[in-house]
């Protein structure tokens, strides 16, 4: 399996079993519509916007709605506003109605959209990785954090914590960067979105991470400060099964 | 006397008249607004729901939102790893 490596959304893309230059022109498009380091992307514009109600595009209606799903479904964790407001963001087919006051950071959702939308790409078997952040076609072995590593059989997996850039996951119910005990925690999802929601979502509940991918039936690794490795009850299974 | 009788059967008259036309005016508007509530299009019959998706489709989705993958032990020299970006 021929693997492809270049740099995309500020981190390293890592492509196996798609043709490289398409999945990177993906990733321009999602960089394009939602960096906020370009003062053109679609939602720079939209945050620089006075007006109550915008019109946005297809993508950014398709990703705006998801990611307030998000918000929903983890009690706000996840959060497009980042400071506890998503509930005021109001989408009705593309149109977007908003506080102008409130600034939208779609990061929590679209670096793992961009892996997913990649990998549909795949025409057999291969996988997408961002940064860590993956999709797979077929069972693909993935080194973990600490040492180790795990087969992925199906969906995706993904890594957040404090390991590569220090505290910078913002807890929306403090608004401040948490002090979750955890320095990285890992999650296996039904796709690469599902996995990174589940990875912060257990990082930022700190001691009750674990309760809560068990509750939901997501395999996770959590590596604690100090070292120490917990693994939910699915993971553990998952890695003792011969 | 008897004008002061006068005045009050005539007032008496406007009395009735009164509350013969209000009653009217209320009959009329009651029978007009069950009627339009029944038959005219733009008036809703029942109570309104929300559109959209029904509630089910919904829930599908917002599981599949925190909905766990498959994994397995390793069994090669893994091509990539996971981390934080």
């Amino acid at each position: 399996m021929n693997v492809h490596r270049f740099q995309a959304m500020g981190c390293e893309i890592v492509v196996a079993g798609a043709e490289p230059a398409t999945v990177a022109a993906v990733f321009e498009e999602w960089e394009d519509a939602f960096s906020l380091f370009r003062p053109e992307s679609e939602l720079s514009r939209v945050n620089r916007s006075d007006a109550l109600v915008v019109a946005v595009s297809p993508l950014a209606a398709r990703t705006l709605a998801i990611a307030l799903d998000v918000a929903a479904e983890t009690d706000g964790l996840v959060d497009p506003t980042l400071c506890g407001r998503w509930r005021e963001v109001r989408l009705a087919g593309r149109v977007l109605s908003r506080p102008p006051d409130i600034a939208l950071d779609l990061n929590g959702v679209v670096k793992s959209l961009a892996v997913d939308a990649a990998a549909a790409l795949i025409d057999d078997e291969g996988f997408v990785s961002a940064g860590g952040d993956i999709a797979v076609r077929g069972p693909v072995d993935v080194a973990l954090p600490h040492g180790g590593a795990i087969r992925v059989v199906e969906g995706g997996l993904a890594t957040s914590g404090t390991a590569s850039r220090g505290r910078h996951l913002v807890d929306p119910r403090t608004g401040k960067p948490s002090d979750s005990p955890w320095e990285q925690v890992t999650a296996s999802g039904s796709s690469c979105l599902a996995a990174d929601i589940a990875a912060k979502v257990a990082f930022l509940l700190g001691a009750d991470g674990p309760a809560w991918l068990d509750e939901r039936g997501i395999p996770g690794r959590l590596v604690a400060l100090d070292g120490e490795i917990v693994e939910s009850t699915l993971w553990r299974g998952a890695v003792a099964c011969t | 006397m008897g004008s002061d009788s006068r005045i009050e059967r005539a007032r008496r008259r406007a009395r009735g008249a009164k509350a013969i036309i209000v009653s009217g005016t209320l009959l009329i508007f009651g029978v007009a607004f069950v009627g339009a509530r029944a038959h005219a299009p733009g008036h809703a019959k029942g109570k309104a729901k929300a559109l959209g998706a029904p509630r089910s489709f919904e829930r599908a989705v917002k599981r599949s939102i925190a909905h766990g993958g498959q994994i397995a032990p390793a069994v090669q020299p893994p091509p990539i790893a996971t981390s934080t970006s």
